[in-house]
Protein backbone atom coordinates (compact mmCIF):
# COMPACT_ATOMS: atom_id res chain seq x y z
CA UNK A 1 0.00 0.00 0.00
CA UNK A 2 1.27 3.34 -1.09
CA UNK A 3 1.48 6.46 1.57
CA UNK A 4 -1.94 8.07 -0.22
CA UNK A 5 -3.40 4.69 -0.16
CA UNK A 6 -2.91 4.19 2.94
CA UNK A 7 -4.22 7.75 4.37
CA UNK A 8 -7.39 7.49 2.71
CA UNK A 9 -7.58 4.32 3.86
CA UNK A 10 -6.95 5.09 7.60
CA UNK A 11 -9.39 8.51 6.41
CA UNK A 12 -12.22 6.18 5.44
CA UNK A 13 -11.82 3.84 8.60
CA UNK A 14 -12.11 6.69 10.75
CA UNK A 15 -15.20 8.18 9.33
CA UNK A 16 -16.63 4.97 9.70
CA UNK A 17 -15.95 4.51 13.15
CA UNK A 18 -16.18 8.03 14.35
CA UNK A 19 -20.04 7.49 14.30
CA UNK A 20 -19.79 4.74 16.92
CA UNK A 21 -16.91 6.54 18.80
CA UNK A 22 -19.33 9.15 20.20
CA UNK A 23 -20.64 6.58 22.70
CA UNK A 24 -17.37 6.12 23.87
CA UNK A 25 -15.24 8.14 26.43
CA UNK A 26 -12.17 8.33 23.85
CA UNK A 27 -14.26 9.13 20.95
CA UNK A 28 -12.64 12.84 21.11
CA UNK A 29 -9.41 11.28 21.13
CA UNK A 30 -10.06 9.98 17.95
CA UNK A 31 -12.16 12.96 16.61
CA UNK A 32 -9.12 14.68 17.26
CA UNK A 33 -6.75 12.46 15.56
CA UNK A 34 -9.08 12.22 12.28
CA UNK A 35 -9.36 15.82 12.22
CA UNK A 36 -5.17 16.07 12.24
CA UNK A 37 -5.14 13.58 9.17
CA UNK A 38 -7.28 15.93 7.66
CA UNK A 39 -4.65 18.78 7.48
CA UNK A 40 -2.75 19.27 5.00
CA UNK A 41 0.24 16.72 5.25
CA UNK A 42 -1.69 15.47 8.34
CA UNK A 43 -0.60 12.00 8.28
CA UNK A 44 3.50 13.53 9.32
CA UNK A 45 2.06 14.97 11.93
CA UNK A 46 0.22 12.44 13.85
CA UNK A 47 2.01 13.36 17.04
CA UNK A 48 -1.28 13.85 19.18
CA UNK A 49 -0.03 13.12 22.47
CA UNK A 50 0.09 15.73 25.19
CA UNK A 51 3.45 16.20 26.43
CA UNK A 52 2.68 14.43 30.09
CA UNK A 53 1.65 11.40 27.90
CA UNK A 54 4.59 11.34 25.47
CA UNK A 55 6.76 11.61 28.67
CA UNK A 56 4.68 9.04 30.40
CA UNK A 57 5.30 6.45 27.79
CA UNK A 58 8.89 7.40 27.15
CA UNK A 59 9.66 6.34 30.44
CA UNK A 60 8.05 3.22 29.95
CA UNK A 61 10.14 2.53 27.44
CA UNK A 62 13.04 3.51 29.02
CA UNK A 63 12.43 1.50 32.13
CA UNK A 64 12.09 -1.23 29.82
CA UNK A 65 15.22 -0.62 27.94
CA UNK A 66 17.51 -0.71 30.94
CA UNK A 67 15.45 -3.77 32.08
CA UNK A 68 17.69 -5.29 29.39
CA UNK A 69 20.82 -3.35 29.71
CA UNK A 70 21.33 -1.48 33.05
CA UNK A 71 23.20 2.01 32.88
CA UNK A 72 26.68 2.08 33.56
CA UNK A 73 28.14 2.00 37.12
CA UNK A 74 29.72 5.23 36.77
CA UNK A 75 28.00 8.28 38.13
CA UNK A 76 30.31 10.91 36.32
CA UNK A 77 30.19 9.02 33.08
CA UNK A 78 26.35 9.76 33.34
CA UNK A 79 26.34 13.12 34.56
CA UNK A 80 28.46 13.87 31.86
CA UNK A 81 26.59 12.59 29.13
CA UNK A 82 23.86 14.67 31.12
CA UNK A 83 25.47 18.12 30.69
CA UNK A 84 26.12 17.14 26.93
CA UNK A 85 22.90 16.05 25.70
CA UNK A 86 21.04 18.99 27.57
CA UNK A 87 23.33 21.64 26.25
CA UNK A 88 22.55 20.25 22.91
CA UNK A 89 18.97 19.66 23.10
CA UNK A 90 18.94 23.03 24.72
CA UNK A 91 19.38 23.99 20.80
CA UNK A 92 16.17 22.30 19.41
CA UNK A 93 12.46 23.16 19.68
CA UNK A 94 12.11 21.72 22.74
CA UNK A 95 14.73 23.28 24.96
CA UNK A 96 12.94 23.25 27.80
CA UNK A 97 11.61 19.55 28.18
CA UNK A 98 13.44 17.29 30.80
CA UNK A 99 15.87 15.23 28.58
CA UNK A 100 17.39 12.64 30.12
CA UNK A 101 20.32 10.92 28.68
CA UNK A 102 22.42 7.35 29.73
CA UNK A 103 25.04 5.06 28.60
CA UNK A 104 23.82 1.50 29.15
CA UNK A 105 25.93 -1.40 29.49
CA UNK A 106 25.82 -3.33 26.61
CA UNK A 107 29.04 -4.36 24.45
CA UNK A 108 26.86 -3.55 20.82
CA UNK A 109 27.13 -0.10 18.95
CA UNK A 110 24.11 1.60 18.93
CA UNK A 111 21.94 4.35 20.45
CA UNK A 112 18.30 4.50 21.20
CA UNK A 113 15.92 7.37 21.78
CA UNK A 114 12.27 6.82 23.52
CA UNK A 115 9.71 9.83 23.21
CA UNK A 116 9.94 12.31 26.18
CA UNK A 117 13.47 12.64 25.68
CA UNK A 118 15.10 9.30 27.04
CA UNK A 119 18.06 8.79 24.90
CA UNK A 120 20.81 6.30 25.76
CA UNK A 121 23.90 5.49 24.35
CA UNK A 122 25.59 1.74 24.54
CA UNK A 123 29.05 1.46 26.46
CA UNK A 124 30.31 0.10 23.00
CA UNK A 125 29.39 3.12 20.90
CA UNK A 126 30.54 5.17 23.57
CA UNK A 127 33.90 3.40 23.52
CA UNK A 128 34.12 4.40 19.75
CA UNK A 129 34.16 8.36 20.52
CA UNK A 130 37.34 10.31 19.81
CA UNK A 131 36.14 13.74 21.09
CA UNK A 132 33.01 15.37 22.68
CA UNK A 133 31.62 16.52 19.24
CA UNK A 134 31.46 12.94 18.08
CA UNK A 135 29.42 12.31 21.57
CA UNK A 136 27.09 15.41 20.50
CA UNK A 137 26.34 14.80 17.01
CA UNK A 138 25.28 10.92 18.62
CA UNK A 139 23.12 12.37 21.03
CA UNK A 140 21.82 14.81 18.37
CA UNK A 141 20.66 12.30 15.92
CA UNK A 142 19.01 10.78 19.01
CA UNK A 143 17.37 14.09 19.60
CA UNK A 144 16.22 14.61 16.23
CA UNK A 145 13.85 10.97 16.60
CA UNK A 146 12.72 12.92 19.78
CA UNK A 147 11.58 16.18 18.27
CA UNK A 148 10.37 14.90 15.41
CA UNK A 149 8.50 12.59 17.13
CA UNK A 150 9.45 9.57 14.55
CA UNK A 151 8.60 6.55 17.42
CA UNK A 152 5.63 8.40 18.70
CA UNK A 153 4.24 8.49 15.47
CA UNK A 154 4.47 4.37 15.02
CA UNK A 155 2.67 4.36 18.35
CA UNK A 156 0.04 6.49 17.33
CA UNK A 157 -0.40 4.84 14.22
CA UNK A 158 -0.88 1.43 16.13
CA UNK A 159 -2.89 3.37 18.89
CA UNK A 160 -5.58 3.89 16.11
CA UNK A 161 -5.43 0.63 14.72
CA UNK A 162 -5.89 -0.62 18.15
CA UNK A 163 -8.02 1.29 19.23
CA UNK A 164 -10.62 1.00 15.93
CA UNK A 165 -10.26 -3.09 16.48
CA UNK A 166 -11.38 -2.73 20.31
CA UNK A 167 -14.19 -0.27 19.19
CA UNK A 168 -15.44 -2.85 16.81
CA UNK A 169 -15.11 -5.76 19.03
CA UNK A 170 -16.77 -3.37 22.09
CA UNK A 171 -14.16 -4.68 24.08
CA UNK A 172 -12.94 -1.35 25.66
CA UNK A 173 -9.66 -1.50 27.90
CA UNK A 174 -8.33 0.96 30.04
CA UNK A 175 -4.73 -0.63 30.35
CA UNK A 176 -3.25 2.13 28.14
CA UNK A 177 0.47 2.41 28.09
CA UNK A 178 1.64 -1.33 28.26
CA UNK A 179 -1.31 -1.88 25.04
CA UNK A 180 0.16 0.87 23.38
CA UNK A 181 4.01 0.21 23.24
CA UNK A 182 3.80 -3.49 23.06
CA UNK A 183 6.39 -5.80 25.19
CA UNK A 184 9.52 -4.66 26.46
CA UNK A 185 11.21 -2.35 24.63
CA UNK A 186 10.71 -3.60 21.24
CA UNK A 187 9.74 -0.21 19.73
CA UNK A 188 13.23 1.08 19.74
CA UNK A 189 14.49 -2.03 18.07
CA UNK A 190 11.73 -1.22 15.03
CA UNK A 191 13.03 0.63 12.04
CA UNK A 192 12.04 3.54 11.39
CA UNK A 193 11.71 4.69 7.25
CA UNK A 194 15.00 5.06 6.24
CA UNK A 195 13.64 8.82 5.11
CA UNK A 196 13.42 9.57 8.96
CA UNK A 197 16.81 8.27 9.98
CA UNK A 198 18.42 11.01 7.33
CA UNK A 199 16.11 13.61 8.78
CA UNK A 200 17.63 12.72 12.04
CA UNK A 201 21.07 12.79 10.29
CA UNK A 202 20.35 16.06 9.51
CA UNK A 203 18.83 17.37 12.70
CA UNK A 204 21.76 16.15 14.56
CA UNK A 205 24.88 17.82 12.15
CA UNK A 206 22.96 21.17 12.80
CA UNK A 207 21.59 21.10 16.60
CA UNK A 208 25.48 19.69 17.63
CA UNK A 209 26.87 23.02 15.30
CA UNK A 210 24.57 25.02 16.98
CA UNK A 211 25.99 23.83 20.05
CA UNK A 212 29.51 25.04 19.29
CA UNK A 213 30.58 21.74 18.16
CA UNK A 214 32.69 20.61 15.35
CA UNK A 215 29.24 20.05 12.43
CA UNK A 216 31.91 17.02 11.50
CA UNK A 217 31.53 14.56 15.25
CA UNK A 218 27.83 12.47 13.73
CA UNK A 219 29.83 12.41 10.10
CA UNK A 220 32.87 11.10 12.07
CA UNK A 221 31.29 8.49 14.05
CA UNK A 222 29.71 7.03 10.99
CA UNK A 223 32.95 6.75 8.92
CA UNK A 224 34.22 4.80 12.04
CA UNK A 225 31.00 2.32 12.46
CA UNK A 226 31.34 2.03 8.11
CA UNK A 227 33.93 0.08 8.26
CA UNK A 228 33.15 -2.10 11.22
CA UNK A 229 32.50 -5.22 9.19
CA UNK A 230 29.28 -6.11 8.27
CA UNK A 231 29.27 -9.20 9.55
CA UNK A 232 30.53 -8.28 13.13
CA UNK A 233 27.07 -9.56 15.89
CA UNK A 234 27.63 -6.00 17.45
CA UNK A 235 26.64 -3.86 14.99
CA UNK A 236 23.77 -6.04 13.54
CA UNK A 237 20.92 -4.42 15.35
CA UNK A 238 22.37 -1.11 14.41
CA UNK A 239 22.48 -1.86 10.84
CA UNK A 240 19.47 -3.85 10.90
CA UNK A 241 17.86 -0.63 11.82
CA UNK A 242 19.15 2.04 10.16
CA UNK A 243 20.71 2.31 6.40
CA UNK A 244 24.32 1.49 6.05
CA UNK A 245 26.88 4.19 7.07
CA UNK A 246 28.18 4.84 3.85
CA UNK A 247 24.66 5.44 2.68
CA UNK A 248 23.97 7.47 5.50
CA UNK A 249 27.34 9.46 4.79
CA UNK A 250 26.54 10.18 1.23
CA UNK A 251 23.13 11.91 2.18
CA UNK A 252 24.65 13.20 4.50
CA UNK A 253 27.17 14.83 1.98
CA UNK A 254 24.35 15.68 -0.64
CA UNK A 255 23.11 18.08 2.33
CA UNK A 256 25.46 19.34 3.81
CA UNK A 257 27.59 20.40 0.77
CA UNK A 258 29.70 23.13 1.63
CA UNK A 259 27.54 24.84 4.03
CA UNK A 260 29.99 24.06 7.29
CA UNK A 261 32.54 25.90 5.82
CA UNK A 262 34.24 28.39 7.36
CA UNK A 263 32.12 27.26 10.35
CA UNK A 264 34.87 26.33 12.87
CA UNK A 265 33.04 24.54 15.85
CA UNK A 266 34.94 22.53 18.74
CA UNK A 267 35.75 18.94 18.90
CA UNK A 268 36.54 19.43 22.91
CA UNK A 269 38.69 16.22 22.99
CA UNK A 270 40.27 16.75 26.18
CA UNK A 271 36.98 17.04 28.36
CA UNK A 272 35.96 13.99 26.54
CA UNK A 273 35.18 11.63 29.90
CA UNK A 274 37.20 8.36 29.40
CA UNK A 275 34.80 5.53 30.14
CA UNK A 276 36.69 2.42 32.13
CA UNK B 1 46.87 -5.52 34.45
CA UNK B 2 48.60 -3.16 33.51
CA UNK B 3 50.48 -5.90 30.82
CA UNK B 4 46.95 -5.65 29.19
CA UNK B 5 46.62 -1.98 29.35
CA UNK B 6 50.16 -1.26 27.41
CA UNK B 7 48.81 -4.50 24.79
CA UNK B 8 45.94 -2.48 24.07
CA UNK B 9 47.96 0.69 23.26
CA UNK B 10 50.30 -1.16 20.93
CA UNK B 11 47.62 -2.43 19.22
CA UNK B 12 45.54 0.97 19.15
CA UNK B 13 48.70 2.41 17.50
CA UNK B 14 49.24 -0.61 15.10
CA UNK B 15 45.37 0.12 13.99
CA UNK B 16 45.77 3.66 13.53
CA UNK B 17 48.82 3.84 11.16
CA UNK B 18 47.10 0.93 8.54
CA UNK B 19 44.08 3.16 8.72
CA UNK B 20 42.85 3.58 4.80
CA UNK B 21 40.63 5.55 3.09
CA UNK B 22 38.80 5.30 -0.91
CA UNK B 23 37.39 8.29 -2.59
CA UNK B 24 33.84 8.47 -2.94
CA UNK B 25 33.63 11.31 -5.52
CA UNK B 26 36.26 13.36 -7.70
CA UNK B 27 37.33 16.36 -5.34
CA UNK B 28 40.38 18.24 -4.65
CA UNK B 29 43.10 17.70 -2.21
CA UNK B 30 44.14 21.26 -0.47
CA UNK B 31 47.35 22.23 0.89
CA UNK B 32 45.40 23.00 4.37
CA UNK B 33 41.63 22.16 5.64
CA UNK B 34 40.15 24.94 4.32
CA UNK B 35 37.94 25.26 0.98
CA UNK B 36 40.03 27.82 0.01
CA UNK B 37 43.38 26.47 0.59
CA UNK B 38 45.41 26.05 -2.17
CA UNK B 39 44.98 22.96 -4.33
CA UNK B 40 47.22 20.09 -4.44
CA UNK B 41 45.96 17.80 -6.47
CA UNK B 42 42.15 16.01 -7.60
CA UNK B 43 41.66 12.40 -7.35
CA UNK B 44 39.12 10.56 -9.06
CA UNK B 45 36.51 8.36 -7.63
CA UNK B 46 37.74 5.19 -6.33
CA UNK B 47 41.42 6.28 -5.38
CA UNK B 48 42.99 4.61 -2.36
CA UNK B 49 44.27 6.78 -0.02
CA UNK B 50 46.14 6.66 3.71
CA UNK B 51 44.15 8.28 6.18
CA UNK B 52 46.65 10.55 8.53
CA UNK B 53 44.64 12.54 10.59
CA UNK B 54 40.81 14.13 10.66
CA UNK B 55 40.60 18.17 11.42
CA UNK B 56 36.69 18.79 11.63
CA UNK B 57 35.05 17.92 7.78
CA UNK B 58 38.93 17.07 6.60
CA UNK B 59 41.27 14.23 7.07
CA UNK B 60 44.96 14.91 5.99
CA UNK B 61 45.74 11.89 3.86
CA UNK B 62 48.58 10.59 1.68
CA UNK B 63 48.36 9.23 -1.82
CA UNK B 64 50.87 8.63 -4.76
CA UNK B 65 48.94 11.51 -6.83
CA UNK B 66 49.65 13.92 -3.51
CA UNK B 67 49.10 14.60 0.03
CA UNK B 68 46.95 17.06 1.66
CA UNK B 69 43.24 17.68 3.11
CA UNK B 70 40.44 16.02 1.49
CA UNK B 71 36.63 16.56 2.83
CA UNK B 72 35.60 14.17 5.04
CA UNK B 73 32.23 13.11 2.96
CA UNK B 74 34.77 12.53 -0.16
CA UNK B 75 36.23 9.73 1.50
CA UNK B 76 35.42 6.18 3.03
CA UNK B 77 37.35 4.88 5.54
CA UNK B 78 37.82 1.18 4.80
CA UNK B 79 39.75 -1.33 2.72
CA UNK B 80 41.66 -1.30 6.17
CA UNK B 81 44.59 -2.91 5.83
CA UNK B 82 44.69 -5.68 8.65
CA UNK B 83 47.42 -4.60 10.42
CA UNK B 84 50.51 -6.95 10.63
CA UNK B 85 52.39 -9.04 13.08
CA UNK B 86 51.76 -11.62 15.63
CA UNK B 87 50.26 -9.33 18.50
CA UNK B 88 47.30 -7.87 16.05
CA UNK B 89 46.59 -11.41 15.00
CA UNK B 90 46.62 -12.48 18.80
CA UNK B 91 44.18 -9.13 19.52
CA UNK B 92 41.49 -9.88 16.88
CA UNK B 93 41.27 -13.83 18.11
CA UNK B 94 40.76 -12.25 21.90
CA UNK B 95 38.44 -10.06 21.10
CA UNK B 96 36.67 -12.42 19.01
CA UNK B 97 36.43 -9.34 16.01
CA UNK B 98 38.63 -10.68 14.13
CA UNK B 99 38.80 -8.30 10.20
CA UNK B 100 37.65 -4.83 11.43
CA UNK B 101 40.95 -3.58 12.28
CA UNK B 102 39.48 -1.99 16.04
CA UNK B 103 39.34 -3.68 18.86
CA UNK B 104 35.85 -2.27 20.71
CA UNK B 105 34.76 -4.07 23.41
CA UNK B 106 37.27 -6.40 25.54
CA UNK B 107 35.16 -6.97 28.36
CA UNK B 108 31.74 -8.95 29.32
CA UNK B 109 30.54 -9.54 25.63
CA UNK B 110 26.82 -8.53 26.27
CA UNK B 111 24.74 -7.64 22.92
CA UNK B 112 21.24 -6.38 22.90
CA UNK B 113 18.75 -8.09 20.51
CA UNK B 114 15.43 -7.70 19.73
CA UNK B 115 14.20 -10.88 21.18
CA UNK B 116 16.11 -9.27 24.33
CA UNK B 117 14.25 -5.86 23.91
CA UNK B 118 11.22 -7.78 23.58
CA UNK B 119 11.58 -9.76 27.17
CA UNK B 120 12.94 -6.59 28.75
CA UNK B 121 10.97 -5.58 31.94
CA UNK B 122 10.37 -2.61 33.37
CA UNK B 123 13.08 -1.32 36.23
CA UNK B 124 12.42 1.35 38.47
CA UNK B 125 15.32 1.70 39.99
CA UNK B 126 17.05 2.01 37.14
CA UNK B 127 14.81 4.59 35.66
CA UNK B 128 15.22 6.30 39.28
CA UNK B 129 19.22 6.26 39.23
CA UNK B 130 18.65 7.94 35.61
CA UNK B 131 16.85 10.98 36.66
CA UNK B 132 19.24 11.33 39.31
CA UNK B 133 22.10 12.42 36.69
CA UNK B 134 19.28 14.42 34.96
CA UNK B 135 20.48 17.76 34.20
CA UNK B 136 19.06 20.89 34.21
CA UNK B 137 19.44 23.80 31.42
CA UNK B 138 21.33 26.52 33.89
CA UNK B 139 23.71 23.45 34.82
CA UNK B 140 24.07 22.23 30.68
CA UNK B 141 24.90 26.12 30.18
CA UNK B 142 27.50 26.58 32.32
CA UNK B 143 29.26 23.22 31.65
CA UNK B 144 29.37 24.65 27.85
CA UNK B 145 30.55 27.55 28.55
CA UNK B 146 33.53 25.56 30.75
CA UNK B 147 34.48 24.35 27.43
CA UNK B 148 33.91 28.06 25.59
CA UNK B 149 30.69 26.42 23.40
CA UNK B 150 28.90 29.08 22.20
CA UNK B 151 25.12 28.24 21.03
CA UNK B 152 24.92 30.02 17.39
CA UNK B 153 21.91 30.07 14.81
CA UNK B 154 21.75 27.56 12.08
CA UNK B 155 19.12 26.80 9.49
CA UNK B 156 18.24 23.02 9.37
CA UNK B 157 19.70 21.35 6.16
CA UNK B 158 16.93 20.47 3.10
CA UNK B 159 16.51 17.39 2.06
CA UNK B 160 18.84 16.31 -0.78
CA UNK B 161 16.59 16.73 -3.59
CA UNK B 162 13.56 18.31 -2.17
CA UNK B 163 12.28 21.34 -3.90
CA UNK B 164 13.00 25.02 -2.44
ZN1 LIG C 1 18.25 6.71 14.20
Amino acid sequence: MNKLTAKIFVIAALALLLQTAQAFDFGQELRNAARELQKPGGSANLGGYSEEEEVAIGRQIAGNLLGAAPLVQDKKLQKYVNNVGRWVAIQSERPDLVWHFGVIDSSDINAFAAPGGYIFVTRGLYKLLNDEAELAGVLAHEIGHVISKHHLKILQQGKMLDLGSKLLGKQVGDDKIGRLIGSGAEIVSRSLDKGAEFEADRIGVVLAARAGYDAYGLPGVLQEIGHTAADDSSVALLFKTHPHPDDRLAKLGEAMDSRFDGLNGQTAAKRLYKIK
Amino acid sequence: MKFYLLFTLFIAGAAQAAESGTTVKTDSVRSAPFSDAKIITTLPAATRVEILKKDGGWYQIKSPQGSGWIRMLSLRRGDVKAATGPISGLASLASGRAGTGKIVATTGIRGLNEEELKAAHYDEKQIALLESSTSSRVEAQKYAAKARLKARQIDYLAEPGASK
